[in-house]
């Protein structure tokens, strides 16, 4: 297989399984602020601002996926 | 000095010799009447008791024309008449001004009540302790900024490739003469680059492209920016905090209250080792919310979209926090961090596999910093350039009435997006480094491998 074929294939490919990952793990942070907020709703602002800054870093291992795609896309002539 | 100089060359060129001692001879002069007449004036100047100016008295004007005579008057004549070789006459003038700079220097670097070492040391004083180390690392990139002006240079071919074909489409919203330019530009960036939008400093290329300067800050566009942004954000500070009030205005206020958010955040962390890092985990939080925010203004580009910017913010605090990690630590207190703390005989044994493994994760910090706010920006960006490039499209292919309202009405939803991920992802930075500092900080209880954001 040419190598740009494979890479043609591949990352994107790749850059979708690293969103499903980072997608449960979202799920799972929204699920618990949820249960959270509705418990407690007098700390909504501090779970808030955790609630974004956990988002981050969940989307931080999609970034790195993204960031080798472009990388490599050069490659692809 | 003058002797030493008169008797060197003696020997050889007697009419020199007498030339060189003439001019020094002169220059002395001119000092000895320079320091009657500065006495004088100074004393009048200042006044007597009441401290009140005094017109200057008649002995100034004497001097000051006995000087005028005899000095000038003098060196006119020994140029005029030829009565000194003029080459040693001049440099002989010049011997007791190098005589004057020398100690000036030495009194300079000296230790006296004057010198420019207590001066300096009396300001980074007041700085406290984020002095010294943002003193070291400002001298360092002083020093290097003309190797890596040189160097910049020398990769200015391969950084031409970055304004794309979108640049074309793009740019002939903003006039026609641009498209021209924009598409001699495509060709020559038809090599694999992802798009950008244009920015000022690509268009005043296209305007200029033969003017040094307007070259070297397309070559280095993100450093341009990286600049701007930091002018920027000093301008803001500078404006809101000239007069601060007790009932702030709402420039002021703002600050403030990013500021004071910033500190109750990082001192639930930190505790009372605040003061100490949060002058760098402020700057650094202004400082790329600045270089985002930039980004979203039409004619700008956030420098954090491009990873040398981030990684040069990722490695600096990766020094900074080994920096501090060391100083409170100790060295020794550092490597047995390293080594992951072993008190009893499974951590001794586990020695060889527990160092490496700890400086991996210290190593993968700043690569996990860089990588994540590169992305965030550079794919934020990209977005946009996608919907503006999908909206100049339509533009061109005269579809406007039909498909330009929605295109730019994504465009814009996307851009708010882009706020939201500009203001998080400098947060999220801050926050890291806050946390990688309270790694570093000497504790007992720490449980290692379990409150580790090692990602």
């Amino acid at each position: 297989m040419h190598f740009a074929a494979a890479l043609g294939l591949g990352l994107p490919i790749g850059i979708g399984l690293a969103a499903i990952g980072s997608g449960i793990g979202i799920g799972f942070l929204g699920q618990g602020a949820m249960g959270a907020m509705g418990r407690q709703p007098e700390v909504l602002p501090k779970l808030q601002v955790a609630m974004i800054i956990g988002f981050g870093f969940a989307e931080a291992l999609t970034i790195y996926a993204f960031v080798t795609m472009f990388f490599l896309q050069g490659k692809i002539q | 000095m003058a002797a030493a100089f008169a008797v060197l060359l003696l020997p050889s060129q007697a009419a020199s010799a007498v030339s060189l001692l003439a001019g020094q001879l002169l220059m002395a002069l001119n000092f000895f009447f320079l320091d009657k007449l500065v006495k004088l004036f100074t004393e009048a100047a200042l006044g007597g008791p009441d401290k009140r100016p005094r017109p200057l008295p008649g002995q100034f004007f004497v001097w000051l024309t006995l000087k005028l005579l005899l000095v000038y008057g003098g060196s006119f004549a020994v140029i005029r008449f030829d009565l000194a070789a003029p080459l040693p006459f001049l440099a002989g003038i010049t011997v007791p001004l190098l005589a004057l700079f020398l100690k000036s220097i030495m009194l300079a670097l000296g230790n006296g009540p004057s010198s420019l070492r207590r001066r300096a040391t009396k300001t980074a004083a007041t700085f406290g302790d984020a002095a010294k180390p943002a003193a070291l690392l400002l001298a360092v990139a002083l020093l290097a900024l003309p190797v890596l002006v040189r160097a910049s240079d020398a990769v200015t071919p391969a950084s031409e490739t970055t304004t794309a074909p979108e640049h074309g489409a793009a740019s002939s919203e903003h006039g026609a003469t641009t498209a021209e330019h924009g598409a001699a530009t495509a060709n020559q960036g038809g090599g694999g680059g992802i798009a950008h939008l244009p920015n000022w400093v690509v268009i005043l290329n296209d305007y200029f492209p033969d003017n040094p300067v307007v070259r070297w800050m397309h070559a280095n566009e993100y450093l341009v920016f990286a600049w701007l942004a930091g002018l920027v954000f000093l301008a803001f500070a500078w404006i809101a905090m000239r007069r601060p009030k007790p009932v702030p205005g709402q420039l002021q206020n703002a600050l403030e209250w990013m500021v004071e958010s910033m500190e109750n955040v990082c001192g639930g962390m930190l505790g009372k080792h605040l003061p100490r890092y949060f002058p760098y985990i402020i700057a650094i939080f202004f400082y790329i919310l600045t270089m985002n925010l930039i980004g979203i203004i039409p004619g700008f580009k956030s420098s954090t979209s491009t990873l040398d910017v981030t990684l040069a913010l990722a490695l600096m605090t990766f020094l900074y926090v080994q920096f501090w990690g060391i100083r409170n630590l100790g060295l020794l207190g550092y490597v047995d961090h390293m080594a992951g703390s072993p008190r009893d005989v499974v951590g001794f044994i586990m020695l060889p596999v527990m160092i490496p493994v700890h400086i991996l994760g210290e190593l993968a910090k700043p690569i996990s910093l860089s990588c994540r706010l590169f992305g965030n920006i550079f794919g934020e960006d990209t977005l946009i350039v996608v919907f503006v490039g999908a909206t100049a499209l339509c533009l061109k292919a005269s579809l406007t009435a039909l498909a330009v309202p929605p295109m730019l009405g994504i465009s814009a939803l996307f851009m708010l997006l882009q706020t939201l991920t500009s203001i998080v992802q400098a947060l999220i930075f801050a926050l890291l480094t806050t946390v990688y500092l309270y790694m570093m900080l000497p504790h007992e209880e720490h449980a290692h491998g379990e409150a580790h954001p090692s990602h």
